[in-house]
């Protein structure tokens, strides 16, 4: 299946490129879609999405149908064709 | 009502265009002038929070910003001025502020939220804005405000996005739910422009106003997103964290 995924701030920035479409196999989970991500972005894109030792990154925040939650929570959230995933890194103020 | 203060002829014409503003009113004036403000930082974000509520009539600014102007604060902190660069930024923002109204007091505190004084300026206040580039200092003033049961805006972007969510105690997720720690990749230099920064400044304002004058819908459980590079925002909703250790603890 496939699924939009929205990239912002930090993100975009080391991607390049602000949206795509992922395949993922059917019923993926928010995790196996940043897992699959994080294997294939690039380090500098990787890291906001993963821990050096692979665990989803605490402060990124995940919006699935118009609830952003930190992926730790929503990681295992089930998605379907067509939903549109939007990753948001932590940004401040300033 | 009655124990709001009274408006001044003088105010009374100062803010006639906001007077007749649907559900505000000379009540929701009345009680921004009896409302004190505590804003973290009067940077890009934070000044521009402090100009507007200035403009708009609040009685009371506390303002928290530690260091002198530098060159390079000047493509977004709007209150500054070329000649105010290696003076204390926080005497210089608050020159303009009284030029534009001497009815608000605004006491100036040259520190950054850390652990000393974050319950200290955040008792002081009716609202507090917290507009600083570190998560330590957004962390605690959440914690504060959680702990005291005070409305808190919380402002955040990044080149040309903003985010900006209310943290209202009781109603709303805090900012803990959201970043339990202090994110480690977080840069505190970053590629923004004024025009991104006072946008989100002016929207914590107006979540300011409404809170204190009690009208409009303020982002209590939504956060804001907005891009200016197509134009688009966004609510999304926020849930609490049953097991955040800010929010849940409290008493």
């Amino acid at each position: 299946m496939k699924v939009r995924v929205e990239y912002s701030a930090q993100l975009r920035t080391a991607l390049g490129r602000a949206a795509e479409d992922v395949d993922l196999p059917d019923a993926a989970t928010v995790r196996e879609l940043l897992i699959q991500l994080a294997a294939t972005c690039g380090d500098d894109a990787a890291q906001h999405l993963v821990t050096d030792s692979g665990d989803l990154r605490p402060s990124l925040l995940v919006i699935v149908n118009d609830v952003a939650t930190p992926a730790r929570r929503n990681a295992s959230t089930t998605l379907r064709p067509g939903d549109v995933v939007t990753l948001l890194p932590p940004v401040s103020g300033g | 009502m009655s124990d709001l203060p009274y408006l001044t002829d003088d105010e009374r014409d100062r803010y006639g265009w906001q007077l007749t503003v649907r559900g505000f009113g000379e009540e929701g004036q009345r009680r921004l002038k009896a409302a004190t403000v505590l804003v973290s930082r009067i940077g890009g974000v934070g000044g521009t929070v402090a100009l507007q509520l200035a403009a708009a009539g609040i009685g009371r600014l506390v303002l928290a910003h530690a260091g002198n102007l530098r060159l390079n604060d000047l493509n977004r902190q709007l209150l500054m001025s070329t000649d105010d660069v290696g003076q204390q930024r926080i005497e210089s923002g608050v020159r303009r502020l009284r030029a534009l109204n001497p009815h608000v007091e605004v006491e100036t505190i040259a520190e950054n939220i850390d652990e000393s004084n974050a319950a200290r300026l955040v008792a002081r206040c009716d609202v507090a804005v917290s507009a600083g580039p570190l998560f330590s200092e957004r962390l605690l003033m959440n914690r504060a405000a959680v702990r005291q049961r005070k409305p808190l805006v919380d402002c955040a972007m990044y080149e040309l996005e903003g985010r900006l969510t209310t943290i209202v105690p009781g109603k709303s997720p805090c900012l803990a739910c959201l970043y339990p720690e202090s994110p480690p990749l977080w840069k505190r230099e970053f590629p923004v422009f004024s025009a991104v920064s006072s946008t989100v400044g002016s929207l914590a304002a107006m979540e300011v106003i409404k809170l204190i004058a009690g009208f409009g819908e303020p982002l209590a459980g939504r956060l804001l997103t907005f891009d200016l590079g197509d134009q688009s925002f966004r609510t999304v909703r926020i849930d609490r964290e049953a097991t955040c250790p800010v929010c849940n603890d409290r008493a």
